[in-house]
């Protein structure tokens, strides 16, 4: 009995040096063997280790820490790339993403596709800002898109993705303003500690105020700081809960998860047969608040995907521009308000996103 | 014979729940998620997968240097954590005395400018112990003072230390609300410290990009101090004295209550190096977001090191390593590197039940190690 228990222990350990050495000295097989590429498995290894030809064009993307498929901004930049890659013909092997886990490892997974040889790298969200300008000063070589990373200093590798928030939230309170039966309109907003949600704000006032300018417009920023500000749906429903009683039948929410919180105050509203609306902000919410669906009419947009492949155009045919780069802005799909939603309006706001686009319609916001 | 038997048994639970995680990780990974290509395409996938997290961890000087910068923290909080086992108490409380070392160390380091180098980060190390020490020590006197279990109270003040830091850096509000004492007044709406001065920082052994200090020597050095001082000194004889047997502890003379109260202001400074290390080290500031994630791990890091010193270093070592490789991993084989996390919550799960690994592997259990598994005797005291 005490032998073969051994024995079995023996084998035990054996497994074990067997995979860890097995595992050491695998890398090899597949890079020998990258032309047989009957299935993903032997290329993928393949274009991990072996060095690019330099004219393959390879494009890498750093998520925020969070998911690819977060159905918000790591999402909608993932998908600026594969709509690139797969217009442009590329190889699946050519663009990859890395999921950030933790705040530390940003440089270490961008430069996981530095040393990969990498020609593009994106990050995305604004925590990145810093160690993206680390890495794009670093490798000059490699062009860097940073979404949502306003650049004080031009770098000439490296172009900020960022939005005209202002024209979104223009775009939402003329929206806003139409779909009002009261005359009261509300904002329900993050800190105005950060300048994307003034503009997000300023734009939403005129926006309403110009298709009347007599609107009661009840905007209001978290009081908190940043630790708290985006974070506070309690305080997004009470908000928004106020500006219901005070008679507010359309509420824009704009400030993560306190925004979150005054869409689905409105949505309860609206279940228990309101007649009010809500707009959400930065990706289209439909997707992200499902609660919100009984108010959710659109979401005052940045348009992460198209600005991305905008960039990646670009930077494959050498003319990357450096600096800032404005992506559009817009309004989200009105998914189930499609018929709520009168052909007139949907032609004034498409009018309307025409003269931003060709500066025709101003939103007062930074002049 | 039966000194090789000595030796190998309590490797063996670790060596099997690694194996049996790695395994049950693989199918996990061969028949979830991405279902398309043949049975063996499907089983190569894990393979392919655990290829790219070795080359991930060791294949590089980058990857190297990542694998000790994840295991210097981890083999700190570890030890935390084996130490108060070791005295029958469980530390939950790694998590927070991790944050308040981080906090006292930051204090002292972004201060007193103009003091020579080494006495200046000597200064913030220990302060770093000391907060992490005073956040152990208060679990420790309620449970001798008042019967309070050190479970829900290192637990509670997880919380609070998390809060504390918080406020400490906060960057006020708009409307009237104070910034805190250690906010770093250019840094606008963020809420974190100004950077420690270059006289508090730990010296680069490698520099950017690869970013390893001298941190994992004084860890290891650690390691060694308190495998010393468990097994070598009156100390930690009734430190594991007391872990054993409580009762019998005290009928030998042992002063119990002291023990204890020792036992975890120790787990807790250990602890609060590790913030220290972390922050002086790597961050050079602190802000909310770097956490204590570590500390929940040094829980695991501590049951696969079977809470013995010189266990827990190859334990740590290995969680390192798997962090580092993981982002490769998810690189060359699309597999989302929750997949590590998922690996290692199935090693916790092994190791504190090990009578999972006896079934398996149709091993008849030694009535002694059941007797000193560490999750046995939760509660009792």
């Amino acid at each position: 009995m005490r032998v073969s228990k051994r024995s079995f222990y023996l084998v035990a350990l054996l497994a074990i040096a067997a995979m860890l050495f097995g595992a050491c000295a695998a890398p090899v097989a597949p890079t020998e063997a990258p032309a047989d590429d009957s299935g993903a498995a032997a290329s993928d290894a393949a274009a991990g280790d072996a060095e690019a030809a330099p004219s393959d064009f390879q494009i890498g993307l750093v998520t925020d820490v969070g998911r690819i498929n977060d159905r918000s901004f790591n999402q909608s930049a993932w998908e600026g790339v594969v709509q690139f890659a797969e217009a442009a013909g590329m190889s699946e092997d050519n663009y990859r993403y890395i999921e950030t886990q933790d705040s530390k490892d940003y440089a270490d997974n961008m430069q996981q596709f530095i040393d990969n040889g990498y020609n593009v790298i994106v990050t995305v969200g604004f925590a990145l800002a810093d160690a993206t300008l680390t890495a794009a000063q670093e490798n000059p070589d490699i062009y860097f898109i940073g979404v949502d990373q306003f650049q004080a200093e031009e770098v000439p590798n490296l172009t900020g993705l960022i939005f005209h928030e202002d024209q979104s939230g223009y775009l939402a309170g003329v929206l806003a303003a139409r779909l009002t039966q009261s005359g009261t309109i509300a904002a329900v907003l993050g800190t105005d500690l950060v300048p994307p949600v003034v503009a997000f704000n300023e734009g939403y006032i005129t926006g309403a105020q110009s298709v009347n300018p007599d609107i009661n417009i009840i905007s209001t920023y978290h009081p908190g700081g940043m630790d708290v500000a985006f974070v506070d749906p309690e305080w997004g429903a009470n908000t928004a809960k106020q500006a219901l009683d005070q008679g507010a039948d359309v509420v824009f929410g704009a400030g993560g998860l306190t925004g979150n919180g005054a869409l689905q105050e409105v949505a309860v509203a609206a279940e228990g047969g309101a007649q009010v609306y809500c707009i959400g902000v930065d990706s289209d919410q439909w997707e992200t608040v499902p609660a919100a669906h009984p108010c959710l009419v659109s979401s005052a947009m940045k348009l992460i995907t198209p600005g991305v492949g905008e960039l990646l155009t670009a930077a494959q045919n050498g003319e990357f521009p450096g600096g800032n780069y404005y992506g559009g802005s817009g309004l989200a799909p009105f998914h189930d308000f499609e018929d709520s939603v009168p052909q007139e309006i949907k032609d004034e706001l498409a009018q309307t996103k025409a003269g931003l686009d060709d500066g025709s319609v101003t939103t007062g916001y930074g002049q | 014979m039966q000194s090789i038997r000595r030796f190998i048994r309590p490797l063996l639970i670790p060596f099997l729940a690694i194996l049996s995680a790695l395994i049950v990780g693989g199918l996990i990974m061969a028949f979830f998620g991405d279902t398309s290509g043949t049975l063996m395409e499907r089983l190569w996938r894990p393979v392919r997968a655990y290829q790219s997290l070795f080359e991930g961890a060791f294949g590089s000087g980058r990857g190297l240097s990542t694998t000790i910068r994840k295991m210097t923290p981890l083999l700190l909080t570890g030890l935390s954590v084996a130490v108060a086992f070791k005295a029958g108490l469980f530390n939950i409380g790694a998590s927070g005395q991790f944050v308040m070392g981080s906090v006292f160390s930051v204090a002292v380091g972004i201060n007193f400018p103009g003091l020579p180098p080494f006495i200046h980060l000597s200064l913030a190390l220990l302060a770093g112990m000391l907060g992490g020490a005073i956040w152990g020590a208060i679990p420790g006197l309620l449970k001798v003072y008042t019967g309070a279990h050190e479970v829900i109270v290192t637990i509670m003040l997880n919380y609070v230390a998390a809060l504390f830091a918080g406020w400490t850096v906060y960057a006020g509000g708009t409307q009237g609300q104070q910034p805190g004492p250690l906010w770093d007044t250019t840094a606008g709406p963020i809420s974190e410290t100004p950077d420690v001065l270059a006289s508090a920082r730990i010296p680069w052994i490698f520099g950017p990009p690869y970013r390893v200090h001298y941190g994992i020597l004084i860890a290891l050095a650690v390691a060694v101090f308190i495998w010393w001082l468990l097994y070598k000194t009156t100390v930690g004889f009734e430190i594991r004295t007391v872990g054993q047997n409580m009762k019998a502890a005290r009928y030998a003379g042992i002063r119990v209550r002291w023990t204890i109260i020792f036992a975890m202001i120790l787990a807790g400074g250990l602890a609060g190096l590790a913030g220290g290390i972390e922050t002086l080290g790597l961050n050079h500031k602190f802000a909310p977001e770097f956490g204590g994630g570590v500390g929940f791990d040094g829980i695991t890091v501590a049951l696969l090191g079977q809470t013995h010193p010189l266990g827990v270093i190859f334990a740590s070592f290995l969680f390192g390593a798997m962090d580092a490789g993981a982002a490769k991993l998810q690189f060359d084989t699309r597999i989302a590197q929750d997949i590590v996390q998922v690996i290692q919550a199935l090693v916790l799960a092994f190791v504190a039940a090990p009578t999972i690994i006896y079934t398996i592997f149709r091993m008849k259990p030694d009535p002694e190690e059941v007797e000193s598994a560490p999750t046995v005797n939760w509660g009792a005291g």
